[in-house]
């Protein structure tokens, strides 16, 4: 039996240990928000929170996220407010929609540790995410204007 | 193991290489060869705590081995001249383009454990894993990509460029895990030349001969 | 957005005359039903839960209006753009409206499928038409209930106003009554300058649930007593199972059954072996762990290199079967006493869709229904109909959201599979392909081998010729071997029939047993490689601004006018010489666009590409964002299928499996792009598909410009030029 806390809720799986993180939290927890697109850490549309770090679901085992804290997609924000989540929707990043999961939950680790991230920063943060609808140059707009709304909420 | 032959073939030539750029002709005895060396003095002392008897001949002979086995791609793709790791066994750049961050252990979204678990995931071409996988710091980039073997011995010595190892902690460096993980490479991945015993006993043996660094 | 609505309900519902369905399964979704204006409203049967007005508007009593999107969403915005169609001539809010996806049926909605950009060119006036018809008839019937003329009254907003009273009534009141009257045969249809929706730039309405997680695509999709599915096919794709060992495969925890089957391609049989679990892990651990061997000994099996040269060969040696044929072109070419003869040659393709493909089926013994990624429900009903005997109407296929498409997901394949295996289980099952499946089983665009010769004279193209040997994606569908592929033209500009006198375009037939298909604008893909390369050689060989060379020879408006902006926002005059600029104009489903790359030499060698100028002459069009999003989408895509992606084969079996060795384009890499759209208010042309073949040439072009270099084979490495 794992015990693991996703988005503040405790699921209780009888799984193989060795099952990756991201078919517990699609076909046990039931949270399908993150996404499975290679299986190898190649592509990001995996992505979650573990313990705040932008880990891919996809090879990280059960085992290594008992106890810690999950965050999915479905729980970055109560009401799909995160500044990224914001900025994403304020001027339509997403094509198919499919990859942005992943995309998301990267982004805001990268606003997360930098406020104020240059073009160079969201490369160095980004290129781990792949989109094969080829929303990148709306991405990186995104990123740019999520700060600027998390720079507003946090003088406000 | 099944590959030993061609283990040992690869071994034979990469020793070989180093030692024909040290030599000034194709055939010179070991004592030609070890006049040249202090003749041109330009290898650098280790302090003398653990060195059991200077030999410079084998010493830059052990340091051969180790290098083959530090310039492999299991060693050299996580100390690469630029701030991004290589991979493979071509050594290309790192797909994904994870930068070093300035303890080593990436940037935001890219940092190394996001994806490098505690173990290698099982699959082709999925990510090899160590519970400490990380580059170099960036203040101590230890760059193996594109040292010469004269260059990479001195490196290694020198506290300033070693992470601050003397000469006990580098002979301990030989069993710290991260070095171990290169003998377990990924599915597909290939070992590096030497077995982990042969380095290590090539590396202690340099560093307690002198730590001769082959000649430029 | 909701999706509350039960979709069986629909399915009852008919009341659309229905017409012009000829051919719905043969050609892709241009057809229609033709008599937008036979729409007639009845009450729903249900008393007045709900009325139709027609397949595409639904209001309760409360006002809610329902839109139906007939089509496919993949990323391309038919839910978002079909509803803003409607919503402009039916006066109804975005914000107040839910979308919902039509269960395939092409009696009532025409062809529904996805593919050659065709949703809105083939739609949008019979949609304008009937939102406007159902605006008319709620606005009578408020007219009447109070008594006023229709001439005082309005809509907006889901409201019919009284001018002079201001008296308002919402189309849920007037809904049942508006349903009596007779559907006006000729509304009246808004001027595009008095558009409030239409043509404007209004966020999509399904982005909110693409960032929340909440959005379902196929593989999302969960229905009760699901269970899951992995197949290990024949990589060789026509190779039958030998034999099997499932012993192991049967140990692994909640691995349930592994059984043979066959999904069918068409008319050909591909074999695997399916491991049912019930979780999508148990499934894939499973499958690791089988044991098959193949018998693929009866078809021939390829290599790419064997490939390009028998398709090299089959250029020189034969003239191939002719599409196009006007003057005398083989006649001028061989007197000319300078022509360019050159050989051009582009790889085989994988879609690669971040969404694999899946697909849930649930098999009832006198009916089917199914759920997926789905580009093509009506094809699916019509094979599954055919391969398992139950009539089409019991074949329910519902379309999820698509993780993206590009064409793999119309195929009727992965869904067929999907039911054989839940036929065999007794339950509903969903079918997971892996990446390496996904990337590696096909079908691929075909990689396509040109010859092109020109001749000039007067500074002026006097003779062309275009002969091209590449599998046609029609010979899987049971199309003639001795008539020339109908795309073999694709990508190519139709003005150029008119200035070029003496030409030729030519099929030469050519056959392996790799399966092929549509990939994102299909043969205009490759074909536009090809053609803009050599019209940009023609250029060099009149000694003519290559950009100047087009505008000589496309003698028609509206590409003179797309060159006019080309040249204005790329500075294309004002470009030094030999400062790395490239052009390539091309036209595909009715659309034209023109691209100007801009390349210069990377400091870490190579080249690297600076900008991308994209000018799309689409006509009539909806909403400019989604326009912009497309061509930025499909000039990364067209970025990477030119100096990156090929699929290689060696004895049949793909050399490629995933990301790591198939790599996507990556952030880091992505060049500044501007997209600009032409306003005209000719017919509409496709959005989703036609940016993407003008990248690959304007950037050869360009790095011809900087180095002299001419590239006709991709894909090549940027680096390395």
């Amino acid at each position: 039996m794992s015990v693991l806390k996703i988005n503040g809720q405790s699921y209780t799986m009888d799984a193989d240990e060795n099952m990756p993180l991201l078919w517990a939290i699609r076909d046990i927890a039931g949270l399908t928000g993150t996404k499975f697109g290679c299986g190898v850490a190649q592509c990001g549309a995996c992505v979650v929170h573990l313990d705040g770090e932008a880990v891919r679901s996809c090879v990280t085992k059960l085992s290594r996220a008992e106890g810690k804290s999950i965050t999915t997609i479905e729980g970055l924000s109560k009401n799909n407010d995160h500044p990224v989540q914001q900025a994403w929707q304020d001027i339509d990043v997403p094509q198919c929609g499919y990859c942005h999961s992943g995309q998301i939950m990267s982004a805001a680790v990268l606003l997360r540790e930098n406020p104020n991230p240059t073009d160079e920063d969201i490369d160095n943060a980004m290129a781990g995410n792949i989109c094969r609808c080829g929303t990148y140059p709306r991405i990186r707009k995104a990123i740019h204007n999520a700060a600027e709304l998390q720079r507003k909420a946090t003088k406000s | 193991m099944e590959n030993s032959g061609k283990n040992k073939n690869i071994k034979l030539k990469k020793i070989a290489i180093p030692l024909t750029v040290l030599l000034l002709t194709g055939v010179i005895t070991a004592f030609s060869y070890s006049t040249t060396l202090n003749s041109a003095n330009n290898y650098t002392k280790v302090p003398d705590i653990a060195v059991k008897k200077k030999d410079s001949i084998a010493s830059v002979k052990a340091f051969a081995k180790v290098y083959s086995v530090l310039m492999s791609p299991r060693c050299m793709n996580c100390h690469p001249k630029g701030d991004v790791p290589l991979q493979g066994d071509d050594s290309h750049i790192h797909t994904m383009q994870p930068k070093r961050g300035t303890d080593g252990k990436g940037l935001y979204a890219m940092k190394c454990a996001n994806c490098h678990q505690p173990e290698n995931t099982p699959g082709l071409h999925a990510p090899p894993g160590n519970p400490n996988w990380h580059l170099p710091p960036a203040d101590m980039k230890m760059v193996f990509e594109g040292k010469s073997s004269h260059e990479l011995a001195k490196q290694l010595i020198d506290p300033n460029q070693n992470g601050h190892k003397d000469m006990k902690k580098l002979i301990e460096h030989a069993d710290d895990g991260l070095v171990l993980a290169g003998w377990k490479p990924a599915q597909g991945s290939k070992l590096p030349p030497l077995s982990h015993k042969e380095f290590k006993k090539a590396w202690i043996t340099w560093l307690e001969t002198g730590a001769y660094a082959p000649k430029k | 957005m909701t999706q509350s609505r039960n979709n069986d309900n629909f399915s009852r519902r008919s009341f659309l005359k229905v017409a012009g369905l000829g051919g719905a399964a043969l050609c892709i979704g241009l057809d229609f039903i033709s008599e937008a204006n036979a729409a007639v409203i009845k009450p729903h049967e249900a008393s007045l839960a709900a009325i139709e007005f027609n397949p595409w508007i639904i209001i309760d009593p409360t006002g809610k209006v329902t839109i139906i999107d007939h089509r496919a969403e993949m990323g391309q915005g038919s839910y978002h753009s079909v509803p803003q169609i409607v919503a402009e001539e039916l006066e109804v809010d975005l914000k107040d409206i839910n979308v919902e996806f039509a269960i395939g049926n092409e009696k009532k909605y025409g062809g529904q499928v996805t593919g050659g950009s065709s949703t809105i060119r083939g739609s949008y006036k019979n949609l304008l038409k009937l939102s406007a018809s159902a605006r008319e008839m709620l606005t009578t019937a408020a007219a009447m209930a109070w008594s006023v003329p229709v001439s005082e009254c309005y809509a907006q907003s889901g409201h019919i106003f009284h001018k002079p009273s201001g008296k308002k009534a919402g189309y849920g009141e007037l809904a049942f009554a508006a349903s009596k009257l007779e559907a006006p045969k000729e509304p009246k249809l808004k001027k595009i300058s008095e558009y409030k929706l239409i043509r404007k730039p209004i966020r999509r309405i399904d982005t909110a649930a693409k960032t929340n997680g909440s959005l379902v695509f196929g593989l999302d999709k969960r229905i009760p007593g699901l269970q899951f599915a992995s197949v290990e096919r024949d990589p060789r794709f026509l190779g039958k199972v030998k034999s099997f060992d499932a012993s192991e495969a049967l140990k692994v925890p909640g691995v349930k059954k592994v059984f043979k089957v066959t999904m069918g391609y068409y008319e050909f049989n591909r074999e695997g072996v399916v491991v049912v679990a019930n979780s999508t892990w148990a499934a894939l651990q499973g499958r690791k762990k089988l044991k098959v061997t193949w018998d693929s000994g009866d078809f021939k099996h390829w290599s790419t290199p064997e490939i390009l040269k028998k398709q090299g060969e089959l250029i020189q040696s034969q003239e191939g079967m002719p599409l196009k044929t006007q003057g005398t072109p083989t006649e001028l070419l061989a007197k000319a006493l300078k022509k360019i003869d050159v050989t051009y040659q582009t790889p085989y393709q994988s879609h690669c869709a971040m969404e694999p493909v899946n697909c849930i089926a649930h098999y009832k013994g006198d009916s089917v229904e199914i759920w997926g990624p789905i580009q093509a429900p009506g094809w699916i009903q019509d094979y599954v109909s055919k391969k398992f005997g139950i009539d089409k109407e019991k074949v329910l296929v519902n379309m999820t959201f698509l993780g993206g498409g590009f064409g793999r997901k119309a195929m009727t394949d992965y869904p067929h599979e999907a039911v054989a295996i839940s036929k065999e289980i007794g339950t509903p099952v969903q079918v997971i392909w892996t990446r390496e499946d996904d990337a590696t089983l096909g079908p691929f665009r075909p990689g396509i081998s040109y010859r092109c010769e020109g001749t000039i004279a007067n500074g002026k193209i006097e003779a062309l010729k275009f002969r091209m040997a590449g599998q046609n994606n029609d010979h899987w569908r049971g199309g003639k071997k001795t008539e020339p592929n109908r795309s073999t033209s694709e990508g190519f500009l139709k003005p150029y029939y008119e200035s070029i006198k003496n030409l030729s375009i030519s099929d030469v037939l050519f056959e392996t047993s790799i399966p092929t298909s549509f990939w994102r604008s299909v043969y205009a893909s490759t074909n536009g490689f090809a053609y803009e390369s050599f019209m940009d050689e023609m250029a060099h060989q009149a000694g003519t601004d290559p950009l100047d060379f087009r505008r000589a020879h496309l003698q028609e408006e509206r590409c003179q006018k797309l060159i006019d902006k080309m040249e204005e926002v790329s500075g294309w005059k004002k470009r030094k010489k030999n400062e790395g600029y490239g052009v390539a104009i091309t036209e595909c489903f009715e659309t034209t666009v023109g691209q100007v790359v801009k390349v210069s030499k990377n400091p870490n060698g190579g080249v690297k590409i600076d900008k991308v100028w994209a000018v799309m002459d689409c006509g009539w069009y909806v909403n400019p964002d989604i326009i912009h999003a497309q061509v930025e989408g499909s000039i990364v895509m067209g970025i990477g299928a030119a100096t990156t992606h090929q699929i290689t084969f060696k004895d049949n079996v793909v050399e490629q499996h995933n990301f790591y060795d198939y790599p996507m384009p990556r952030i880091n890499e992505i060049p500044a792009i501007e997209v600009h759209i032409m306003e005209n208010e000719a017919d509409a042309g496709g959005v989703g598909e036609p940016g993407l073949p003008p990248l690959a040439p304007a950037l050869t072009n360009a790095i011809f410009d900087l180095t002299g270099k001419r590239i006709r084979t991709l894909p090549f490495k940027l680096s390395e030029v």
